[in-house]
């Protein structure tokens, strides 16, 4: 790699040196205790797919070329230089992890990969290797934050063809919208996804509890965050949080979509709204009695996979159980669980990406780990889990009902609204 | 002053001081052992010049590595103090009420090591524990600071101090060897354990050697105690006029790894000390 190319990696790398990375890569005692931690490594036991052995890859960098070690004594740490074997490895770690964080929760230090994994990506995004899909569907989202005015009428037509698929969920408070959008003044903004999977049930829901709220003319899911690309990530945040401040909601509620809920709620900074995921909306709603539940609308044994993003790394874990238990009785924990739960193997942009033997086979362990749950149905609160597990479960012959958690709520609403 | 002018002028005074409180010791028969005060040699050529590289580690290697680690860590510290702050949270769920005090849990009883390996965490407890122990036996070797009895031959632990550093040390090395441990570990991690391994053993000899034997080590706690008072004192005087007898190489050698250790200490993994409760710290808040 030539020197200014070099140079450039090196300024990059140091834009990512905060208090916290200097820690991750300076402490790793490599004592191991991560490596099964990884549901990549627990179906594929090769070293690259472990945690330790992703981080080693930036780590080695780092020694190479900001530690005296790397100038002096690279044999020590076994460092590596900035050229295609290194940028491949780095492709590899980066690319082979969901960024679920759950070797964080079995790291002694607590050491966060999927942090690490972010100066591999903007190391890549630095020489052009980035996933060009990730850097497409990003630039789309950010151009959509540029013309949705000029595209708002369509958008307002497809969603009047939902309306009545609406209806037949949830009849809508007199006086108001069905699918009303961009509505000023309005309690709750609801951000969905692209498909009126997402928009459909959420809505079915905030109509049985009454709410005043509205829909945003933009879709959850950040592609930026995925590609690792922090001002895209921005950018991408940025329409829904100036759509919602120039409503001036005193809520944004994301849709089943563990990342964009994440990214919202801890990474898009300070805002004059709250932000929730819809799975605490619901939650909400039932202990305060706004909308009520069938029972017994689900045939068999459900389970419930906690989606990464959503539970270990924003803290919605009872939520789900609370709306389950009003759901039904015949409810059966997957083991491990909660925030120990495995990833389900789709995330950090893999499902866009497509990837698909590498996602089947990477996540044999959450098939057995379902498997072993002996559940009819299986239901999760997040798009890109859902899809993973609907193709897990063909891939690996699991016979189970894939659902998401809002759906089954939408589905069980009782007439009346409120008990 | 050269080494040898250090040897000749304080031979005189530091050796007949040994040979008293060797023999005061010796009077109140506490001390089985006493060091074999003998007159100074003068050497020449290479012996001279192993004398002065001897000097040199016993006494300015040890100012300079205490200054290496301290400056090191001071500017590891500064680094990272100096870094800008993660953009977000790092924080993992479900939280805790009192963050600091779960962060404070996860580092000083390891759960997670617990839980997963708990031969492991044995190890590792008892390991800890042990290099606090060594910590304070060697604290007890100064003059002004006396938790075992001055006149006893013993120091902290009687030797159990050694085996509770050198028994786990061994243990992790194996450890490197096993499974996927093998494949993710650099030649850093087997070098520092090596360090360690010899570090303790040729500790071990000396502490074993005063405690388990009848005659004791050739050398004994009061003469590492007058050696200590040297360095404490910034005296600069020969050590040799102190620690007499054959085995003083090993001692040597003990001192030099001890250095190596402290030096490198800033640079290696073994920061873990010290950011093992702020890694937690972010996890928890």
């Amino acid at each position: 790699m030539d020197i200014p190319t070099t140079m450039h990696l090196k300024r990059l790398f140091e834009t990512r040196l905060n208090k916290a990375m200097r820690l991750y890569l300076d402490t790793c005692a490599r004592c191991g205790l991560c490596v099964d931690a990884c549901h990549v490594y627990a179906s594929m036991p090769e070293t690259k797919y472990t945690p330790v052995g992703r981080a080693e890859v930036i780590r080695k960098l780092f020694k190479r070329y900001f530690k005296l070690q790397g100038k002096f004594a690279p044999w020590l740490g076994e460092t590596i230089p900035f050229d295609d074997i290194g940028l491949d490895k780095s492709y590899e770690a980066a690319f082979s992890c969901t960024g679920c964080r759950r070797c964080v929760m079995h790291c002694p230090f607590g050491i966060d990969t999927q942090q690490i994994m972010g100066i591999a990506k903007l190391l890549l995004i630095g020489v052009e290797r980035q996933p060009q899909l990730l850097e497409m569907l990003s630039d789309m989202s950010i151009a959509k934050g540029q013309t949705y005015l000029e595209s708002g009428e369509n958008f307002r037509e497809a969603l009047r063809n939902l309306e009545p698929e609406v209806e037949a969920l949830a009849p809508t408070p007199p006086g108001r919208p069905t699918l009303p959008i961009g509505l000023e003044g309005a309690d709750i903004m609801s951000v969905g996804l692209s498909g009126k999977h997402s928009i459909i049930p959420a809505a079915a829901v905030m109509n049985a509890a009454k709410e005043n709220w509205t829909l945003s003319y933009f879709e959850a899911v950040n592609f930026g965050a995925w590609l690792g690309d922090g001002t895209k990530q921005q950018k991408i945040t940025q329409r829904i949080v100036d759509e919602a401040e120039r409503l001036g909601v005193k809520e944004v509620v994301v849709v089943e979509c563990g990342t964009a809920t994440r990214v919202m709620k801890f990474q898009s900074g300070r805002h004059s709204f709250k932000v929730l995921s819809i799975v605490e909306l619901i939650a909400r709603y039932l202990d305060q009695k706004r909308i009520r539940l069938l029972p017994d609308t689900i045939p068999g044994t459900l389970t419930y996979h906690d989606p990464c993003q959503l539970a270990r790394n924003s803290g919605v874990i009872e939520e789900p159980r609370r709306i389950i238990a009003a759901l039904t009785r015949n409810f059966v924990e997957l083991t491990p669980t909660r925030e120990d739960n495995w990833c389900c193997g789709g995330g950090g942009g893999l499902i866009s990406l497509g990837e698909e033997a590498f996602r089947m086979k990477s996540s044999k362990v959450k098939a057995d780990q379902v498997k072993a749950a002996k559940a009819g149905m299986i239901c999760t609160a997040c798009e890109n889990c859902h899809t993973q597990l609907s193709e897990l479960n063909t891939h690996y012959g699991l016979d189970m009902e894939v659902q998401s958690l809002t759906n089954l709520v939408a589905r069980a609403l009782a007439r009346d609204g409120a008990a | 002053m050269d080494p040898q002018s250090v040897t000749q002028t304080t031979a005189a005074l530091a050796g007949a001081a040994v040979a008293a409180t060797s023999a005061a010791s010796t009077a109140a028969g506490t001390v089985a052992a006493v060091s074999g005060a003998t007159p100074a040699v003068v050497h020449t050529g290479f012996s001279l010049f192993m004398d002065g590289l001897y000097y040199f580690v016993m006494v300015p290697m040890v100012y300079l590595a205490i200054l290496i680690l301290a400056a090191g860590i001071v500017i590891k510290i500064a680094s990272i103090v100096s870094a800008p702050p993660p953009p977000y949270s790092l924080k993992t769920y479900p939280a805790r009420r009192r963050p600091i005090l779960a962060a404070m849990g996860d580092t000083f009883g390891m759960p997670v090591i617990r839980k997963k390996d708990p031969l492991f965490w044995l190890f590792l407890m008892w390991f800890h524990a042990g290099l606090i122990l060594l910590a304070i036996g060697h604290l007890d070797l100064f003059p002004a600071v006396n938790i075992m009895d001055p006149a006893s031959r013993h120091m902290v632990g009687a030797g159990a101090v050694g085996v509770s550093v050198t028994v786990p040390a061994f243990y992790f090395l194996l450890r490197r060897f096993k499974g996927q441990n093998r494949h993710i570990s650099v030649p850093a991690d087997y070098l520092l354990l090596l360090l360690l391994i010899f570090l303790f053993l040729l500790g071990d000899m000396i502490s074993w050697g005063n405690s388990w034997t009848a005659n004791g080590f050739v050398m004994t706690k009061a003469d590492f105690k007058q050696y200590f008072g040297i360095l404490a004192a910034f005296s600069f005087a020969d050590p040799r006029t102190v620690l007499q007898g054959s085995h003083y190489h090993f001692v040597v050698l003990h001192v030099f790894l001890a250095e190596l250790f402290m030096m490198i200490l800033p640079f290696s993994k073994i920061v873990h000390t010290f950011f093992s409760l702020p890694l937690n710290a972010l996890r928890r808040r």
